[in-house]
């Protein structure tokens, strides 16, 4: 170690230090000591219980020749153990599914992962402080537009005789039904998700620049940093634990892409790609005669990519810039 | 190294909000109105004014005074980092009011060091170079250098969350001198270190000082470090310029009655409702009930400026005091034992006077709490202030 002259930093713990281990007494007292918190969180862990754990119980289906009515537990249940997913891999609609869910995703998250923190950036590094705050507000206001009116607007925008349409015609060009054109849907899509969500995503990097320290900005100018050095050098440092808890937490819901706007926004012509595993899954368990094993089944697996996923985002940030999840 | 030439420098902080009107004016002549120690007028929050100041080449001057006083803005108008509201600012001969915070060619230590968290010791040296497109061979040597002189070698390749409050300190001077700044300004650099750990750095301080070949602005609260390190003092309040001078200049001869309150530690005993008298064609001082004649200097001082009788405030210092028999009695309030001397407070005649006593031969019994004790002190060592103006008379 370098020898270190006059202060030095405390010294860390011995790594073989023993943790004092908690008795059974001990335990209890220290609930005791502890009982207005535990009050004052038990109806989140009930609520959270009730809402997010005991439904688990239902996956089991999964796993079971089930239908709509059975009981989970019963002397009938037949058990077929992987056949549901097997079922699912040897699907015809399997890979075009897995294309569909992972492009989409991964051409969102490409795009819109980087967005908010632009923007963020971009927002705080404007002299005029009014001029920012008044575009911040303007920025979240689409969060509060709800999808069945954001595809409204996306058909009043891009339908046959929507607004683009009618400026194409009005130039001379020929109508085109973006909705039926497969080519469109994911841009339609990613671009509309995008413009929904951006301000609102980059509320939480704005909090995190507030944290900046001043002086450091001050230095930098001092040093002789230009107002986008200043952005790269010191603000984007800044957040950058902010942007690897975020980045594993959208690696993690990568493909937990929602049915209701691909529904919302699906017709014959885009089918094609607009048939998400999400969808698929609405479609087996709820509508025609519902297959509600083969559809949690699915679904369960959709969830074992997700949890593998935020597995690998978090185990690689931990290994490369000491930021993780746990 | 440089020259700096501060000239009727001003700071306004300009109204965010319209000045609310008030219902009734009382009186046309008041445009100023004052809200703590901060003049507020139709322009603004007036922070610093009528600042002029003369710095030479590799002068080590110390800004100092309370909380609020403008020394930082003072400093930070110098920087570049706050604008110039009035007056000109000269670096060597270039008028620079309106010249960039880079091309002004200055460094500046900050009070909470402000490096950069995710840069290592080495890069946050090289920053600046870097950003100036110096080979990397020359930063290298420089930081290098800039490194070696502050005892900071080993720390090269830590980042500075794994640095002590002492190590960063270093870290945030190796910044500014690496770069050769004609002019090192330094905003409170020793604030966020302890007793000891100051007094350690304030003497690294001195040194490096002889070292490199710059000018020193600093700016402190401490007045025990501006006494250490200044070549000249500048004392500050409410944004003006109190005095300046050497240490022993603000210390001998405080030009008011704030100076003389504030330089000094403890601070200077002050015996309000003193009569200033002429007596046989002598000056003399009425004070706790005692007529006191002037020493041959301060009546040669006070007849060349043909002073008349008036009231006055007359200032003591603390080490001045020395124990008299045929003195001045009062009641021990409290008995400080600072090792090689004792602090006492006074109880004279319903004032708090402090006293600093060598313990040296001292009877430390009849120098305790309760005990009546006799005092004096020598008349030339008094500071005579008048009670209105409060400025010194001599």
């Amino acid at each position: 170690m370098a020898k270190v002259k006059g202060n030095s930093p405390a010294p860390a713990a011995p790594a073989n230090s023993v943790k004092p281990q908690k008795t059974p007494k001990k335990w209890l007292k220290h609930l005791w000591e502890n009982y207005p918190f535990l009050v004052m969180v038990f109806p989140a862990v009930l609520v959270v219980f009730l809402f997010n754990y005991l439904p688990i119980y239902g996956v089991l289906i999964a796993f079971q020749d089930f239908m709509p009515g059975d009981p989970i537990f019963s002397e009938y249940t037949q058990w077929i153990g992987f056949g549901n997913f097997t079922r699912f891999f040897t699907d015809v609609q399997f890979w075009p599914l897995m294309k569909n869910t992972f492009l989409l995703c991964i051409i969102g998250f490409f795009i819109g992962f980087p967005l908010p923190i632009i923007v963020s950036l971009m927002l705080n590094a404007m002299k005029g402080k009014r001029m920012a705050k008044v575009l911040q507000t303007i920025f979240n206001g689409p969060h509060f537009i709800s999808l069945v009116v954001l595809v409204g607007m996306l058909t009043l925008f891009f339908g046959r005789y929507g607004l683009v349409n009618n400026i194409v015609a009005s130039l001379g060009g020929e109508r085109v039904s973006y909705f039926l054109e497969a080519s469109a849907f994911r841009p339609m899509y990613i671009l509309s998700s995008n413009w929904q969500d951006f301000g609102w995503s980059a509320i939480i990097y704005i909090a995190a620049l507030s944290s900046v320290d001043p002086g450091q900005h001050e230095a930098a100018i001092l040093d002789g940093a230009t107002r986008f050095q200043r952005v790269i050098h010191v603000d984007l440092p800044a957040i950058m634990p902010m942007v690897s808890v975020m980045l594993i937490m959208s690696i993690g819901g990568l493909m937990g892409v929602g049915y209701e706007k691909a529904l919302l926004m699906q017709t014959d012509g885009n089918l094609a790609v607009s048939e998400l595993i999400a969808t698929y899954v609405y479609k087996q368990g709820l509508t025609g005669i519902p297959d509600q094993a083969y559809a949690t089944a699915i679904g369960l697996f959709n969830s074992i990519i997700n949890v593998i996923l935020l597995i690998i985002a978090n185990t690689t940030s931990k290994k490369f810039s000491e930021n993780s999840l746990w | 190294m440089a020259s700096l030439t501060l000239k009727d420098i001003k700071k306004v902080y300009p109204n965010t909000e319209p000045v609310k009107k008030p219902k009734k004016k009382k009186n046309n002549d008041e445009p100023v109105k004052e809200k703590a120690n901060l003049q507020i007028t139709e322009e603004g929050v007036v922070a610093v004014q009528q600042f002029s100041l003369d710095i030479a080449d590799g002068e080590f001057i110390v800004l100092v005074g309370p909380s609020g006083c403008g020394k930082s803005t003072t400093l930070r108008m110098i920087a570049g980092l706050e604008e110039i509201s009035g007056g000109e600012l000269y670096i060597g001969d270039r008028l620079v009011n309106d010249v960039a915070p880079k091309d002004r060619d200055i460094a500046m230590v900050f009070q909470n060091y402000a490096l950069y968290p995710h840069m290592t010791v080495y890069d946050n040296m090289a920053f600046a170079l870097k950003l100036r497109h110096t080979p990397k061979a020359e930063i290298d040597k420089k930081v290098k250098e800039a490194a070696e002189i502050l005892d900071i070698t080993q720390y090269l390749g830590r980042k500075p969350k794994a640095l002590s409050g002492g190590q960063r300190q270093r870290v945030a001077i190796g910044r500014a001198i690496v770069r050769n700044p004609q002019v090192l300004l330094m905003d409170e650099p020793l604030s966020n270190l302890d007793a000891k750990l100051r007094n350690q750095m304030r003497a690294e301080i001195i040194k490096l000082r002889h070292k490199i070949n710059t000018t020193f602005i600093y700016v402190t609260h401490d007045q025990t470090e501006a006494m250490t390190l200044g070549d000249r003092i500048v004392i500050m309040k409410d944004g003006f310029i109190q005095q300046i001078g050497t240490p022993q200049e603000v210390f001998g001869h405080p030009y008011n009655l704030f100076v003389a309150g504030f330089i000094g530690t403890p601070q200077m005993n002050f015996f309000t409702g003193c009569k200033l008298v002429k007596e046989n064609g002598k000056y003399a001082v009425d004070i706790l009930g005692k007529r006191i004649v002037l020493s041959e200097k301060q009546q040669a001082a006070l007849s060349a400026k043909g002073q008349q009788p008036c009231d006055i405030t007359v200032g003591v210092r603390p080490v001045h005091i020395q124990a008299d028999s045929q003195g001045f009695t009062g009641k021990v309030d409290v008995s400080e034992m600072m090792g090689s001397e004792l602090h006492l407070h006074l109880n004279v005649q319903g004032l708090d006077v402090v006293a600093v006593i060598p313990t040296v031969g001292l009877d430390l019994e009849a120098h305790s709490t309760g005990k009546e004790v006799s005092f004096s002190f020598d008349p030339s060592l008094m500071h005579l202030f008048d009670a209105q103006t409060e400025k010194n008379l001599i």
